[in-house]
């Protein structure tokens, strides 16, 4: 899916602008960085791709929806091509990890047998197979993490959304989840990441886009994390 | 079907988890909907006794000791819109008591005497005509006191009537307490996963989706505390009906079971949908707030 902004501001009451005048185009398949400083607004451009911010100005496309006027039942349909990472894993504490990701493919509705085989495959690409029946408390970060990987591809989605994937853990398990993450978009899946780590953003390079005080202030085709000292 | 089986689960792990919250909701509509059950017994029953007094076209005329009964009763055949006239002796009159209200042995022996005067049993030819018949009954001399049941059925007809009222008060107030309880219930299981909840709607769970075990929920909650009352007020309608048989036995009370048959599943039925909607507006407000776009 091929995501457009034009010209998208969204200022939060009374006066924050978080986003301002953002123009971007995203292709299918492509590995996109964003970065920037604490506050820039990375977060608030992937919440609007996700349509749980909506712009104060502008246009957001994602493949055929434009995210403007959005009945439910379409946001729901759409969010299931949408998979998302978070910094804090979200995961269900009462839920063990087999279940923390058959939960997506349950709630979407998908035969329980289908259930089982999608979520041992996920599973065993993740490396969590043998700790299937572990609670997220019992996990280490890392694999907390992947648990939250898994359940974000689980339904094969064509979008990947990762808010700081990597900002909670060591660097070793930090390029386990990268790997993992570039794996995914090696199958044809949009990926964009948040990110701080500038270690990653140089060691994979993919493309950059530079985000300060809400505008894009770079974008490059394969960049680097700080271009002279910018960011 | 896979959606179903889900909802299910969910909806078992609901009640469960808050066992205690759940326990107290079936309580609550239970006495919630005996009491509307009740309060419709009672209006039932006294449109029942006003239709049975209402059908009834006689009049009793009671006569003065020195009055000769045959006399006075060609007397009242003279009378416009009068059909036929009974005469009732004192021996008849005693016996219809007894009919009624069981063995008068004891009383009659400590009276010595039977005390009933003798009377006359008038049937006119139309119910509006009872009240000018009683009217010229009462005129005369030989009679000393006119009783009629259309008297009694006025009076039970403005008491119905008034019940009915009554009732419908009940029944809005009732409703509504039963459904708040409900609708707090569930929003109290709503909260208890709002997490799971916005999870599930980030990951494209439609919203009748993630509504689904909440309101199966509640349909539970209710249906289980309106089947409870239903239950409740076939096993005690009898035996107050048996009570009150025994202190007015004059009154033609509702023995029919099918009448609170009926009622129960009626009761069911309505604590079921008003489940329903106070789980739909607590989940849907809820599921509508977490959709909306900051």
């Amino acid at each position: 899916m091929d995501i457009r902004f034009s010209g998208v501001s969204k200022i939060f009451y009374p006066d924050i602008t978080a986003l301002e005048d953002v123009y971007l185009e995203i292709p299918k398949g492509e590995f996109v960085y964003l970065v920037g400083p604490t506050g820039s607004g990375k977060t608030t451009l992937l919440r609007c791709i996700t349509r749980e911010v909506a712009p104060t100005r502008g246009q957001i496309t994602v493949g055929s929806f434009s995210l403007r006027k959005i009945s439910r039942v379409d946001l729901s349909i759409f969010r299931r091509d949408i998979g998302i990472i978070f910094q804090d894993f979200l995961l269900l504490p009462h839920l063990n990890v087999f279940e923390n990701v058959a939960f997506v493919l349950e709630v979407l509705g998908a035969p329980p047998r289908e259930v089982k085989e999608r979520t041992g495959e996920i599973l065993d690409q993740v490396n969590l197979w043998r700790r299937r029946f572990l609670y997220p408390p019992q996990l280490s970060g890392g694999e907390q993490q992947r648990v939250a990987v898994a359940r974000a591809i689980v339904n094969a989605p064509s979008v990947l959304l990762a808010d700081e994937p990597t900002g909670n853990l060591d660097l070793h398990t930090a390029e386990e989840i990268m790997q993992l993450i570039i794996s995914i978009n090696a199958l044809g899946t949009t990926v964009i990441m948040a990110t701080h780590n500038q270690y990653l953003v140089d060691a994979y390079r993919q493309r950059v886009i530079g985000i300060k005080a809400g505008r894009v202030v770079r974008d490059e085709k394969r960049g680097r994390y700080n271009l002279d000292g910018e960011l | 079907m896979g959606s179903f089986k889900y909802a299910i689960r969910d909806a078992s792990r609901l009640i469960l988890r808050h066992w205690g919250l759940s326990a107290l909701t079936i309580l609550t509509s239970m006495a919630v909907f005996y009491l509307i059950g009740a309060s419709v017994l009672l209006v039932l029953n006294t449109r029942h006794i006003v239709n049975i007094l209402e059908g009834e076209l006689s009049v009793q005329a009671y006569l003065s000791p020195r009055a000769d009964p045959h006399e006075t009763a060609q007397k009242v055949t003279g009378i416009q819109h009068v059909v036929k006239v009974g005469i009732i002796t004192k021996e008849m009159a005693l016996q219809k008591i007894q009919g009624r209200v069981g063995d008068w042995t004891g009383v009659m022996e400590l009276l010595g005497e039977n005390p009933l005067p003798e009377s006359l049993e008038i049937w006119v030819d139309r119910a509006s005509s009872v009240e000018s018949v009683a009217l010229s009954l009462s005129a005369m001399t030989e009679v000393t006191d006119v009783v009629y049941a259309g008297k009694l059925a006025e009076k039970l007809s403005q008491f119905s009537h008034f019940a009915g009222q009554f009732s419908f008060a009940i029944l809005i107030v009732a409703i509504t307490a039963s459904a708040v309880v409900l609708f707090n219930t569930i929003r109290i299981a709503v909260y208890s996963k709002e997490e799971e909840i916005g999870i599930m709607l980030m990951v494209g769970a439609t919203p009748t989706f993630v509504a689904m075990p909440f309101v199966l929920q509640g349909i539970i909650l209710g249906g289980l505390g309106s089947l409870g009352a239903s239950s409740l007020l076939a096993f005690s309608y009898s035996g107050i009906i048996a009570r009150l048989k025994d202190i007015l036995p004059f009154l033609p009370f509702l023995e029919n079971g099918t009448v609170v048959i009926e009622l129960g599943l009626i009761l069911v039925g309505a604590g079921a949908t008003v489940s329903l909607i106070a789980s739909l507006v607590a989940v849907e407000t809820f599921t509508k707030r977490a959709m909306r776009p900051l």
